[in-house]
């Protein structure tokens, strides 16, 4: 999942945006997880409203919207702005820290360290690189092509040179690229590629080799340029589409890739919860444990009457998992909630 | 393997006019048990024993079920919450199975690996079975047969031959080619995982668990031999896993006292079939146990003997009250891991450890030392637990880090945290200072008759007297009776006559925290059945920071009331228990889940005095 969420275009996009950066401030800023949650939620309930919203107290009637959030909302409606927002625009701090969380490989609490060694913009970054790891030198070296979006023309490109790789290597690798792309989105922020092997299960061994025999061969075709880790399961890293001979517009940017090995029964589990949305993700376990079951990325298990979890089910398709939950089947595209 | 005899049945929720729940008492597979209507979401069904009995394996023969769970208690025992699981729910028909009314009766076998350890190793006289349906309206399900196996007795013969297909009556038991391999054990996609790292496995795992499995799991029989299986896609059979071939000579190899014949009676499944399809998960700890704990022995050894050196470049401290080491230095030699500690206080808690010289891994690896831990019972505390690993609480590193010295984890251990290997280990760091906590409270110990805390004490200091003790000798602080402790006193005293004053001025609230962390301590050590259920059902989350020792100290009341706890602000939390008074951010979390109620500390403080429920109202916690 990329590290920005693109803001979706809607009637209520001044409040959702402005909802958007305060869940970032109480993420990045103040690390309050919770917080941050629920200026998600609030932000996508208005996402999906299909009215413009008039006042706080309209908002105050959705899911997710309370009293405070309500206030912001009439605050921002009758004068145009946030006072809490403005300060925190104007605070060098969290400015600063927000903007650091930007560079892949800096978090929350790497961007708070950094500021508090006077470490602010991207030019302090860049005096201060033999500091940095190799994961956040490489953040820093390709900052600007990283905050680009993928166009959706893009990830086909990708997708279609990935899957048909796979295949030389090996035919029985199965991938699928997750994440907004395969909801439909326009526009991606990484490229998210989970691959599974048959021979790859959550009762053998681990096969490293199988992850690392894709990555080598995506090197060796100059694909992928940089690695920022490399696991026994995950690899992340740098890829670049090689610029065709005849085409003679500019070269394609860099674009962040991460590559998950994942056993085969568990494969679908970790196909749902790649493709998200988060919300549509959370919202789909609640009603997994409804129904008396509890779904997570690697399984879905049947809960017992004292609430212990049962053996984990077996999952042939993504749609094996709704079906157990008595979930009506969605889309990845119908997946944003 | 024999058979637990059935006694009656104590009750059932529903039972058909013909098909019975008696039935399940015989062992005519013809004669079945079913819900009285079709349509029922669950079902359930409580037997009881002729007489108590360890459960070591279960035979399951389906009839329409989607899900079925056993569950096992006492005949003392009457209230739901009183049993407990012993076999997880195991899934016997697929959704779409159900819906087409295809492979009915599976049948399943559940050796001792597939059922819990903590439950089947011990005695009981009432199994509760509970089935449900929730995929189709129009099955009346239930049970075809339910059988019982006791341990094997030693004298039986191990089972020899393995017939490859067996018809019972209707049911056909097929053994599984190699290629379709055991079934999933229950949990064990987690448990195994996490077991490819560890490289051994608990010392204390009982003789019963070293025998073999005679579980194979019918599923894949039923679902590779395409009985009538529109759903093959979708079947419930497993996984493919690797082939249970090796596993098997290994059993054979192993098995000194296989499962015994299965008694003649038995007109339905015959008992070598059973025994003769032996799978075992690749990673069951059993094979190895056994020849692991020499092993494991030596590995402490090894690791001990690693320790050892460490501290010797640094004033070996007996009788210094301080040891001078570097601050980055202070924890060398650690290799930590980290459980339920929340951000971005748990990135506090690891950048402490690690400014001192500690080694981070995010999961339990051989190398590791130590867990830290924010409360019992998390995932990686019982995997811990059984792996022998030393857990301790997270003050050990502040502490340490705020007093810039190394301090020994000893008094920072968790409840019952002890492993074998630990107290040799440390040994050596063990500091004067340690002396002076231990004695208060074996004096207090003398002056309380309560036989708990005493022994509890001993368990603490002693963990190694069994196994290890050899190494132990050497070292005055690895021993652990009174008269050695007296004997350590009167020396320590001797040492430090007058330089140690100092010394243990300051470390006296260390002692007082020592005692309280025994009262607590000793309250979880009571058998569980002795403690109240006053906060049965109810989830709670720990806000905030508490002073001292209250965290720990709430954890444990609720946690021995039977209250759930809850490790991050999930919807399922219906307390939120704090002493820093109202927050702003409270009001959010309402936004999210309106049932949240904020209580002080003293609501539980007070159901512990009072040792009854109390309503929580006057300990709300409002906005200013």
């Amino acid at each position: 999942m990329s590290k920005r969420k693109a803001p979706q275009e809607s009637l209520n996009e001044g409040i959702t945006d402005f909802l958007v950066e305060l869940a970032n401030y109480e993420k990045n800023v103040n690390r309050a997880i919770h917080k941050y949650n629920a200026y998600r939620k609030a932000a996508s309930t208005i996402s999906k409203y299909p009215h413009k919203i008039k006042s706080g107290e309209e908002a105050k009637k959705l899911d997710g919207v309370g009293a405070k959030i309500a206030e912001k909302i009439d605050e921002f409606l009758q004068t145009g702005k946030l006072r809490k927002l403005e300060k925190i625009r104007n605070d060098d701090t969290s400015s600063s820290i927000n903007f650091l969380t930007r560079v892949t490989g800096i978090g929350p609490a790497a961007a708070r360290k950094f500021y508090e060694e006077g470490v602010k913009t991207l030019d302090d970054l860049k005096k201060i690189e033999h500091k940095l790891n190799h994961h956040q030198q490489i953040g820093l070296r390709y900052f600007e092509e990283f905050e680009k979006r993928i166009p959706r023309a893009e990830m086909e490109k990708m997708e279609t040179l990935i899957l048909g790789e796979l295949n030389k290597i090996d035919t029985e690798y199965i991938g699928t690229i997750c994440g907004s792309y395969r909801r439909g989105a326009a526009s991606s922020g990484d490229i998210d590629i989970l691959l599974t092997h048959p021979n790859y299960t959550s009762q053998t061994e681990k096969q490293p080799k199988l992850l690392h025999a894709v990555v080598d061969h995506l090197e060796s075709i100059g694909f992928v340029t940089d690695t920022l880790s490399k696991g026994d399961t995950k690899f992340m890293g740098v890829c670049q589409l090689q610029q065709q001979r005849d085409e003679d517009e500019e070269e394609y940017l860099h674009r962040r890739i991460d590559i998950r090995l994942i056993p085969k029964d568990q494969y679908f589990c970790g196909v749902l919860y790649f493709t998200g949305s988060d919300i549509f993700n959370k919202n789909m376990r609640t009603h997994a444990l409804e129904k008396g079951f509890t779904l997570n990325e690697y399984t879905i298990r049947p809960l017992g009457v004292t609430g212990v979890a049962g053996e984990p089910l077996l999952v042939d398709s993504e749609r094996d998992i709704f079906e157990y939950i008595q979930y009506k089947y969605r889309e990845p595209k119908d997946r944003s909630e | 393997m024999p058979e637990i005899k059935l006694k009656h049945v104590v009750s059932c929720s529903t039972e058909d006019t013909t098909h019975k729940a008696d039935n399940l008492l015989s062992s005519d597979t013809y004669r079945k048990w079913k819900a009285a209507r079709p349509g029922e979401k669950q079902i359930s069904v409580i037997l009881q024993f002729e007489k108590e009995d360890q459960v070591h394996g279960i035979d399951i023969g389906n009839e329409g079920s989607a899900f079925i769970e056993v569950l096992v208690g006492n005949s003392s025992a009457v209230r739901e919450q009183d049993y407990e699981v012993l076999l997880v729910t195991s899934s016997f028909m697929s959704p779409t199975e159900s819906r087409n009314g295809t492979n009915m009766n599976r049948v399943r076998f559940f050796g001792p690996n597939q059922l819990q350890k903590s439950t089947s190793q011990e005695k009981w006289d009432r199994v509760k079975i509970v089935c449900s349906q929730p995929y189709s309206k129009n099955i009346a399900y239930g049970l075809a047969f339910v059988k019982f196996h006791s341990p094997p007795d030693k004298n039986d013969p191990p089972p020899t031959s393995s017939p490859k297909l067996t018809k019972l009556g209707q049911f056909r038991v097929k053994d599984e080619s190699p290629s379709s391999g055991p079934s999933l054990q229950p949990g064990s996609l987690f448990f195994n995982r996490d077991n490819a790292t560890k490289s051994n496995t608990s010392l204390k795992v009982s003789p019963q668990s070293d025998k073999m499995s005679y579980a194979a799991a019918a599923l894949q029989a039923s679902g590779s031999s395409h009985l009538s299986s529109q759903a093959s896609s979708s079947s419930n059979s497993a996984s493919p896993q690797p082939p249970a071939k090796r596993k098997f000579e290994f059993s054979k190899e192993r098995q000194s006292a296989p499962g015994p014949p299965p008694s003649k009676k038995s007109p339905a499944v015959s008992p070598e079939s059973k025994a003769a399809t032996p799978k075992h998960k690749p990673s069951t700890p059993s094979p190895s146990t056994a020849k692991a704990s020499p092993a494991q022995m030596s590995t402490d050894k090894k690791r001990e003997s690693q320790s050892k050196p460490e501290p010797k470049p640094k004033p070996k401290g007996k009788s210094k009250s301080k040891q001078q080491v570097p601050f980055n230095r202070i924890m060398e030699g650690v290799v930590f891991v980290l459980s339920g500690f929340q951000n971005p206080f748990r990135g506090e808690v690891r950048e402490k450890a690690l400014d001192m010289g500690a080694k981070y891994r995010p999961d339990w690896t051989p190398d590791s030392t130590h867990l830290i831990c924010a409360f019992a019972n998390t995932p990686k505390y019982s995997q811990v637990k059984s792996a022998g690993g030393i857990i301790v609480r997270k003050e050990w590193v502040m502490d340490c880090h705020k007093r810039k010295q190394k301090i020994s984890y000893k008094r920072y251990l968790m409840d019952g945290a002890e492993s074998s290997s630990e107290s040799e280990m440390e040994v050596d760091d063990e500091s004067e200072e340690e002396m002076n906590t231990k004695i208060p409270q074996k004096q207090e110990r003398q002056v309380t008759p309560r036989k708990t805390p005493v022994k509890r004490d001993e368990d603490e200091y002693a963990g190694s007297t069994d196994m290890d003790e050899p190494g132990g000798d050497d070292d005055d602080s690895a021993v652990d009776t009174e008269d050695e402790l007296q004997r350590v006193e009167k020396e320590s005293r001797q040492k430090k006559a007058a330089a140690g004053r100092a010394a243990v001025k300051e470390e006296d609230p260390y002692g007082g925290s020592t005692d309280e962390n025994t009262d607590a301590e000793a309250e979880q050590d009571h058998p569980i059945p002795e403690l109240p259920d006053f906060l049965s059902g109810k989830h709670f989350f720990l806000y905030g920071k508490f002073p001292n020792n209250e965290r720990r100290l709430l954890l444990r009341y609720i946690v021995a009331f039977n209250g759930a706890i809850e490790d991050y602000m999930t919807e399922k939390v219906q307390f939120v228990v704090t002493s820093e008074g109202w927050h702003d951010s409270f009001e959010d979390a309402l936004m999210e889940n309106g049932n949240l109620n904020f209580v002080k500390p003293s609501w539980i403080y007070a159901i512990n005095e009072r040792q009854k429920m109390l309503p929580y109202q006057p300990y709300t916690v409002v906005p200013q």
